[in-house]
């Protein structure tokens, strides 16, 4: 029996490095069955043997080793370069939950389609996760899409992310968010802050720069959160007579925006404003003062297509929005003009939009109805 | 002979057979090094968790601790400390909370899920504080060149990944203290009457899963070039999940730690080809649960459970 | 005495303990600001409690037989987008509180079968279920919500009746209807007994797998209210909204008393768990403790709670 186990892992060491010449040699896939079929481990004595004397390590090796050879044999990667026409972009939004990136989204697939490209979209499963993302962008890597139409879950976290794309020279089209650091060939978006305190100054204005407001945060640890409410700050100071009461976080979720402006209906019994770091909040905040029968002016943030029924309905002030199906649009076209050589503006900051009840009508179609527009009538070349 | 081999390993041999089919270029040499890198921080979480799993107990907080330690680690960096120091401090972070878990769960005797709940919301709480709830850069180049860094192809990430798993193998299996751990789960008055004190061994499996995550923080920071107080939240839940899948039970009180390398690995697998095949995100997301699911309805249909 | 009698009284002490932490930080909060103590705070506070209540009360027969449902957030934001897009298709209330309902019971029945005929951990079985429920909402709702329902529907969540919110009411009928079949039923006893030690519990003739299945259903069929409740509250459905209230509701159970081994606890403590972590946030807003500070305020006061439940425990057990 001893004498029979030993053979046994001398065999094995023996079709390992079978296998491992072979591989190295670059002549595997044929061969693996051949070399397994016939070698000598496979034979009789020898496979009782390794049945008889239990030796589970011996299995789970061969195992292995029969797994990690059938991988080597996999189809040959699949080089057909992808020329003009067909060039694959690789879109990346940040979840799967905001209305916000599925507009992002939509305008992607739309204007690949127009220009007879194609996206891969690449959405974190754990929604906005840093670590996800980053492993996103190694996974796009290996697939050698033609460029990057990109949004950082955080401008600040990503920048390896983008450097590791430069190191791979795969051309990045950063939209919506800026990212802080590494080389994009464009940046298409708008100054997040620049919305937020344009909508907070509607607010403020509207109430003829008097009264006592409060702010509904994001989530602690998002830098558009930081970047939201500090310009939402920003646009209380400069107006002396309007009153912070209190600002507190909601976490960007309807629910927790509605308790917790229920809270703060208790403590304060004048709140005129609300400013909300996002539709959703805003929304619920919404709710809070229905159900209390109190009034305020609420503003929010995204464009969302239910914060515009809101505003129709006069229950929303406003809400500041830097249209997302654009971004989407043209950050994909810019990807695939790039491809095929055609300039690009290194940088393009759309006009920021605080919709309100007089200007929601461009807003207002339905998703399926919406199409990318033409390349020139937005972008003028300089 | 085929029935010896844990249901894992033929999952994870399924997975990468497919995903070598059909995924282009996922049996590429770069992308098998992703995985590794990908899955390398989520393992030095899985590798305390498997002992404290084995405990009876589970620590909710590692990811809130991570975060917090890398907060530590960065902002002491960005201040001009050496990386040394820095990383020292961080490690003495994640300790500290890990020796406070430990002190709640034994010493007072507090359900392991609370405690470590409320541990993970006072973790998160402190490193929102210090940062402002924002991401800290501007860290320099240090730490980041040495996440970089490459052995014959293998990146710095995998090397503290394996020596980890060594560490704890030896520990676990090889030393007195192992046994220990053994005994807590399964038969802790045994342990006590035999004169050892059972109470500070537990403490000290919770410490460790403090310390491995001040050691994930060095790893997860180098990754972002940045501390950040919430990127790490809810890696506990994948690490638990992990260990689940690669054969320690809660309920049990015994474990297998090579075990827990292949969850890790297994989960790893997935995700990495999944992207590679661009499969669509809620899809990719039903696949998780569906491979969790099946990994244990493998080991419960061979009668192992 | 009598060993039930024994029991109940044990109980009672416990509550008595625990009712003393919630109010200890009424009178904190009570002292702190005059805001606290109003009529319509308070009723606020209590109309917040039960949506966490509504769906800790199904965990908490879940936990008691020494399982766990991790898939409850995911089923409550499932349930709320089926019975919102039943109601926008067909224009019934009744309709689309049935889908919601339906939905609920059977991730219920799918996670008890589970865990009864495939012998799954629950850990595992209910975790894959949530992301696998996750996956389907994600690819149904496509990133968008589902809007505006009719006032008759949004009273369930902002309505009112003799001058108590419904989902306050609601609850009541929860505490009592459970805590009746709790204590007071065969189901209920066997409930406990298999937590307590399932072995035994089949040896003594109680169809175990039968009484599991029934506490999953029962869980995911609370959650599938919540639902609901949820969607009646806030006017509008997305697919995220049940995620937040997971860890809450867990530790609302945990912190009541009721023990992750199974045997031991109650659905009143479920009860002043989540009052104890409503109180929390209505206290940080109403005294606008910074956001940054808030998740450390709540993590003390969860060790709190949970450190003086672990002290009424042991001092029953002395």
């Amino acid at each position: 029996m001893m004498r029979d186990q030993s053979c046994c892992a001398k065999r094995l060491k023996a079709i390992v490095g079978a296998v491992y010449d072979r591989a190295h040699s670059g002549k595997l896939c044929p061969r693996v069955l051949e070399i397994v079929r016939g070698h000598p481990l496979m034979a009789a004595p020898c496979r009782a043997c390794i049945r008889s004397a239990h030796r589970p390590r011996l299995q789970v090796a061969l195992v292995v080793v029969l797994t990690l050879s059938l991988v080597s044999c996999a189809k040959p990667a699949d080089d057909k370069a992808e020329k003009t026409g067909g060039e694959s972009s690789a879109v990346f939004t940040k979840n799967q939950t905001n209305p916000y990136f599925r507009t992002v989204r939509l305008g992607a697939e739309n204007a690949a389609k127009q220009m007879n490209a194609t996206v891969i979209q690449y959405i974190p499963t754990k929604q906005d996760s840093i670590p996800e993302q980053l492993s996103e962008i190694e996974d796009a890597i290996i697939k050698r899409p033609g460029a990057v139409v990109f949004i950082p879950v955080d401008s600040k976290a990503m920048v390896p992310g983008i450097e590791k794309l430069n190191a791979a020279n795969i051309p990045v089209v950063n939209i919506t968010d800026r990212v802080l650091g590494g080389q994009s060939i464009s940046f298409m978006g708008c100054d997040e802050s620049s919305v937020s305190l344009n909508t907070g100054r509607f607010l403020l204005q509207k109430l003829n720069g008097h009264g006592n407001v409060i702010i509904l945060e994001g989530q602690g640890g998002s830098q558009n959160n930081a970047n939201r409410v500090g310009a939402f700050k920003q646009a209380i100071a400069e107006f002396p007579n309007v009153k912070l009461l209190a600002s507190q976080p909601a976490a960007f979720q309807r629910v927790q925006a509605l308790h917790v402006t229920e809270n703060l209906l208790q403590s304060y019994p004048q709140i005129d404003g609300i400013l909300a770091a996002n539709d959703a909040m805003a929304l619920g905040a919404i709710e809070a003062l229905d159900a209390a029968k109190r009034k305020a002016l609420v503003v929010g943030l995204n464009g969302t297509k239910e914060a515009i029924d809101a505003i129709k309905e006069g229950k929303l002030l406003a809400t500041g929005d830097c249209d997302g199906f654009m971004h989407g649009c043209l950050g994909t076209m810019a990807a695939v003009r790039h491809l095929r050589n055609l300039p690009v503006p290194k940088e393009f900051i759309f006009s920021l939009m605080v919709i309100d009840n007089s200007n929601f009508a461009g807003m207002d179609v339905p998703y399926e109805n919406r199409m990318c527009p033409p390349w020139e009538s937005v972008v003028k070349s300089n | 002979m085929l029935s010896r081999i844990p249901g894992i390993v033929w999952l994870l041999g399924t997975l990468l057979v497919f995903f070598s089919a059909f995924g282009t270029r996922f049996a590429s040499a770069p992308n098998v090094v992703n995985i590794g890198t990908q899955s390398a921080i989520l393992l030095l979480l899985a590798l305390p968790m498997t002992l404290i799993i084995m405990t009876e107990g589970l620590d909710l907080s590692m990811g809130a601790v991570l975060g917090l330690s890398g907060v530590v680690l960065s902002i002491l960096l960005v201040k001009g400390f050496a990386l040394p120091v820095a990383f020292a401090a961080a490690l003495a972070v994640g300790t500290a909370f890990g020796v406070a878990n430990g002190v709640l769960v034994v010493a007072l005797g507090m359900p392991p899920f609370v405690a470590t709940l409320g541990m993970l919301g006072v973790a998160e709480g402190i490193a929102l504080v210090l940062t402002d709830g924002q991401s800290v850069v501007a860290i320099g180049s240090t730490l980041s060149g040495i996440y970089s860094r490459q052995w014959a192809g293998i990146p710095f990430s995998i090397f503290v990944a394996v020596t980890a798993y060594a560490a704890f193998h030896l520990l676990l299996y090889h030393t007195r203290i192992g046994t220990y751990v053994f005994a807590i789960g399964g038969n802790r008055e045994a342990l006590n009457l035999a004169g050892v004190p059972a109470n500070r061994y537990h403490v000290l499996i919770y410490a460790l899963g403090g310390l491995m995550a001040g050691a994930g923080a060095f790893l997860l920071t180098g990754r972002m070039s940045g501390g950040h107080p919430t990127a790490a939240i809810g890696m506990e839940f994948d690490a638990i999940v992990a260990v689940i899948v690669g054969g320690t039970r809660l309920e049990r009180g015994d474990g297998w730690l090579p075990g827990s390398v292949l969850g890790v690995l297994t989960v790893g697998v997935l995700k990495n080809g999944l992207n590679v095949m661009a499969v669509p995100s809620s899809l990719q997301i039903a696949s998780i649960g569906l491979l969790v699911i099946v990994a244990l309805l493998i080991d419960s249909i061979r009668g192992r459970t | 005495m009598s060993s039930s009698r024994r029991l109940a009284s044990a109980g009672l002490s416990a509550i008595a303990y625990r009712l003393l932490g919630v109010l200890l930080i009424g009178a904190v909060l009570a002292l702190s600001t005059d805001a606290f103590l109003t009529t319509t705070n308070l009723l606020n506070v209590l109309r917040q409690a039960s949506l966490i209540f509504l769906v800790a009360s199904g965990l908490t027969l879940v936990i008691l037989t020494a399982g766990l449902d991790l898939s409850i957030g995911a089923n409550l934001g499932l349930s709320a987008c089926l019975a919102a897009a039943a109601i926008k298709s067909t224009g019934s209330i009744t309709i689309g509180i049935a889908a919601g309902l339906a939905c609920g019971i059977f991730i219920g029945v799918l996670n008890g079968l589970m865990i009864t005929l495939l012998k799954l951990p629950p850990f595992i079985a209910t975790y894959g279920m949530l992301w696998m429920v996750y996956g389907i909402n994600y690819w149904g709702m496509a990133g968008d919500t589902i809007y505006g329902f009719p006032a008759a529907f949004r009273e369930i969540g902002s309505g009112y009746l003799l001058g108590i919110p419904i989902p306050v009411l609601l609850m009541t009928v929860c505490l009592i209807v459970g805590g009746v079949f709790t204590r007071y039923t065969t189901y209920g006893h066997e409930i406990y007994a298999i937590g307590a030690n399932a072995e035994v519990a089949r040896l003594s003739g109680i169809p175990v797998r039968s009484r599991l299945l029934l506490v999953y259903t029962l869980s995911g069929a609370m959650a599938g209210l919540t639902g609901i409740v949820y969607l009646a509250r806030l006017n509008s459905a997305e697919a995220g909204i049940g995620d937040p209230l997971l860890l809450p509701a867990i530790a609302a159970v945990l912190i009541g008393g009721t023990s992750l081994f199974g045997g031991v606890g109650s659905l009143s403590g479920a009860l002043i768990g989540a009052v104890i972590l409503t109180l929390v946030l209505n206290g940080m807003n109403l005294l606008t403790i910074n956001g940054n500070w808030q998740p450390l305020v709540t993590g003390v006061i969860v060790l709190l709670a949970a450190g003086m439940d672990t002290v009424a425990r042991k001092r029953n057990e002395a």
